[in-house]
């Protein structure tokens, strides 16, 4: 009886000191590493070849040893492409530039903490956040349709540039790609902003001319759509011709007020923000002080992240019609922000003069 | 022998280990003399890009805080976060708390872990909360979409207040807080608190008692239409409502159609509605038999409630407007309190939706038993709200 209880104890004894030796062995996994050697802000932005011109504007601008500094920061960086928008294609370009201006537009782009998409509010629009340059950037993200089947996109939008590449850790920060140069003009006006271009000279006549300009300079905010003077002389429309005309013959609110909305800050991109959160596809809003609409339509090109915005006048519903449609589409000559208000430059003429003629359109 | 000592050593510490968990002192929360206290976020607007600088209407509730020297909220002694915009349906009972997985509160006390109302003369009070009675100081702030809660925000997030006001609040009162907006054209918002009178009154069992406000903003209903696109799940009531309206009442026994009118309660003239956000009194109570339709067995009915909203002078026997219009200028808006609130009825219909005021449910032996309520319709810019309170009931006999 006994021998036989140990023999059992002695078999139950193998498979247990078997387990014991198997769980010895001890096999090296192979787990794959992240990499923990993240580039510091200046020393990636160097080595990446489409973010060449703005490590020449860091350099120029005497931030270079800053951004190498403990941070953390966050540096929304614009891809050459951007900078080529708006006139600068090398590095010696920025030679012509003020360097005060040139390093606040620098610091406009960096903030001095870690910001990554995941921290930044589902459908936000127009978050603050303050740059090195101690001004806020404008955040806006569209990520969800309460509505659509395929209610998750990544849309992130700083002062109306869209984001191309987001969320690049960096040993002291993160860093997003943007697709525009942010533009901002600091304790100036939308009417300083467009006196001080003289591409845009006879626009600005035509404001004159229809009383349209002085308000321009108040509290706003405006939304200004500006076509540069190509368009005007393309339809045979120069300074001279806009002094000539009789502003009691004309609508001027539709001539020249259709460009300018009052008490509005829009970026481009709100449209599209404000189309995938809010399936707003159209915007139709009142021309200020007059009774036809202004029609707003927005495209994108979601694999270049590129946002057109067409607007056209129309006569009221009923029995309305269409006018000229004129287009933003290009995001460097765009959203350019001053402390009263946004202009954006836009392509083609919403009304020739001989349609904006008193008693001559339908539904006046 | 030996064995049951050790038996005895074993066990005793065991015995002593339960004496020691035994003398553990449960602290009971308890307010003396509490106020009950109901909130509504009725800020329904939505933020598109006419709008787009207004402030996202989600919004923290702070009873009596304590400010930090740059005024910045550091502490409060009540606090309602995660306010939402309420939902069409405020139910009897507090449906919200273990049901939802958001951290949305779309009411408060609504899913927070707080002490509610007793059965106050019958009426169940478990969706107020208590606050201790008295004078406070009550501060309603804009905090942005996300689940942190409202005092680890960033200071900046932390400043946007809505309204800062003191309130009065007598004991055992039954009190209905909201958050309006007073003025559609300047957007000035505001609050509006109500001491109800329901638990009061001498109410009677067999019949259901509702009354109505319209807290719409001032000039919505003039506005134009373009301004008001997001309102429409409301049907005709998108626009809103004229600031003098009658109100008609009809009950129907058929699911989802108007084939089945109960005889005899067919657009019955109940009173009249006037748009007040700031005058603080309670409407009156009107009421309709509970089995109104004859062929009940007086424990069940089917019936659902079909209310017209109409301008003086219009009556729904001469409607000059059809089922299937939604622009009605404000003339005329249709209400069906019917099944769920969310099921339209058959064929082109205008009506804003509810849920019916009867509440059926397993009671005693009887399932389903109808039950009487006492409900309240608040009309606030495009959107109608029912908000309903039920007695005590007997639970249910399987």
């Amino acid at each position: 009886m006994n021998t036989r209880k140990s023999i059992k104890k002695l078999l139950l004894l193998i498979p247990v000191l078997l387990l014991l030796f198997n769980s010895c062995k001890h096999e090296d996994l192979e787990i794959a590493k992240e990499n923990e050697n993240f580039r510091l802000a200046s020393d990636f932005i160097k080595n990446n070849y489409d973010m060449s011109l703005f490590y020449a504007a860091i350099e120029k601008a005497g931030m270079k040893a800053q951004l190498q500094g403990p941070g953390p920061f966050t540096v929304l960086v614009p891809n050459n492409l951007a900078f080529q928008q708006i006139g600068i294609s090398r590095p010696s370009d920025f030679d012509k530039m003020n360097q005060d201006s040139l390093k606040s537009l620098v610091q406009r782009h960096v903030l001095n903490y870690r910001l990554l998409t995941r921290d930044i509010p589902l459908n936000g629009v127009d978050i603050r956040y303050l740059t090195l340059a101690g001004e806020e950037l404008y955040t806006t993200s569209s990520n969800f349709n309460p509505k659509g089947f395929a209610n998750y996109q990544l849309d992130l939008f700083f002062n109306g540039a869209a984001v191309v590449k987001e969320d690049v850790n960096l040993a002291n920060g993160a860093l997003h790609v943007i697709n525009k140069v942010m533009k901002y003009t600091p304790k100036s006006t939308v009417q300083d902003w467009l006196a001080k271009r003289p591409q845009y000279s006879i626009f600005v006549s035509g404001l004159k001319k229809f009383g349209l300009w002085d308000k321009l300079a108040t509290a706003g905010p405006f939304t200004v759509f500006a076509p540069q003077n190509k368009e005007f002389e393309a339809s045979n429309i120069t300074e001279a011709s806009i002094a000539a005309l009789n502003t009691k013959n004309y609508n001027g609110k539709r001539l020249f007020g259709g460009y300018v909305m009052d008490k509005k800050h829009f970026f481009i991109s709100d449209f599209f923000a404000f189309k995938f959160i809010n399936d707003e596809t159209v915007f139709i809003r009142k021309v200020d002080d007059d009774n036809w609409l202004m029609i707003m339509n927005s495209a994108s090109d979601s694999f270049n992240r590129l946002n057109t915005l067409t607007l056209n006048l129309r006569t009221p519903v009923d029995f309305y019609t269409n006018y000229n449609t004129i287009y933003a589409s290009t995001p460097g000559l765009s959203d350019n922000l001053t402390d009263n208000g946004l202009v954006h430059d836009v392509q083609g003429l919403l009304l020739l003069p001989e349609q904006a003629l008193i008693n001559n359109s339908p539904n006046n | 022998m030996p064995q049951s000592r050790l038996k005895n050593i074993l066990l005793s510490p065991i015995i002593l280990l339960l004496f020691a968990a035994g003398c553990s002192k449960v602290e009971y929360a308890k307010i003396d003399d509490p106020a009950y206290l109901r909130v509504f976020n009725n800020l329904n607007y939505t933020i598109g890009l006419d709008n787009k600088d207004e402030a996202v209407p989600f919004l923290t509730m702070l009873i009596d805080p304590e400010m930090d020297k740059d005024g910045i909220p550091v502490k409060a002694a009540v606090k309602g976060d995660f306010l939402d915009q309420r939902e069409p349906y405020a139910p009897p009972y507090p449906s919200h708390i273990g049901t939802g997985i958001s951290y949305k509160n779309v009411e408060y006390p609504g899913k927070e872990n707080v002490l509610v109302g007793p059965i106050l003369n019958g009426f169940d009070l478990s969706s107020w909360a208590q606050i201790p009675s008295g004078k406070h100081r009550v501060v309603f702030l804009f905090r942005p979409v996300n689940n942190v809660p409202f005092f680890d925000l960033d200071t900046k997030l932390k400043r946007s207040v809505l309204i800062d006001t003191t309130m009065v609040l007598d004991a055992k009162e039954v009190y209905t807080l909201h958050v309006l907006q007073k003025n559609f054209v300047t957007k000035k918002n505001g609050v509006y608190l109500r001491k109800e009178n329901f638990h009061k009154l001498s109410l009677s069992d067999s019949l259901v008692y509702v009354n109505f406000y319209n807290m719409s903003a001032k000039g919505f209903v003039n506005a134009s239409k373009d301004q008001k696109t997001s309102y429409k799940k409301s049907g005709a009531l998108y626009g809103g409502i004229k600031d003098e309206m009658n109100i008609f009442y009809s009950l129907y026994t058929s699911e989802k159609t108007m084939k089945g009118p109960v005889y005899g309660y067919q657009n019955i003239l109940l009173g009249k509605l006037t748009r007040n956000s700031e005058v603080l009194e309670v409407s009156p109570y009107y009421n309709f038999p509970l089995f109104a339709d004859g062929k009940s067995n007086g424990k069940f009915t089917n019936i659902w409630q079909r209310l017209d909203l109409m301008t003086p002078g219009m009556d729904p026997a001469n409607n000059p407007y059809e089922a299937f219009q939604m622009e009605t200028d404000g003339n005329w808006a249709p209400v069906n309190c019917m099944t769920d609130g969310k099921s339209q009825l058959i064929g082109n219909d205008n009506a804003a939706q509810l849920p019916n005021m009867i509440v059926n449910i397993h009671s005693g032996v009887y399932n389903p038993r109808s039950f009487s309520t006492v409900n309240t319709i608040e009309i606030v810019n495009g959107n109608v709200y029912l908000t309903t309170v039920q007695r005590k009931y007997a639970p249910p006999i399987y």
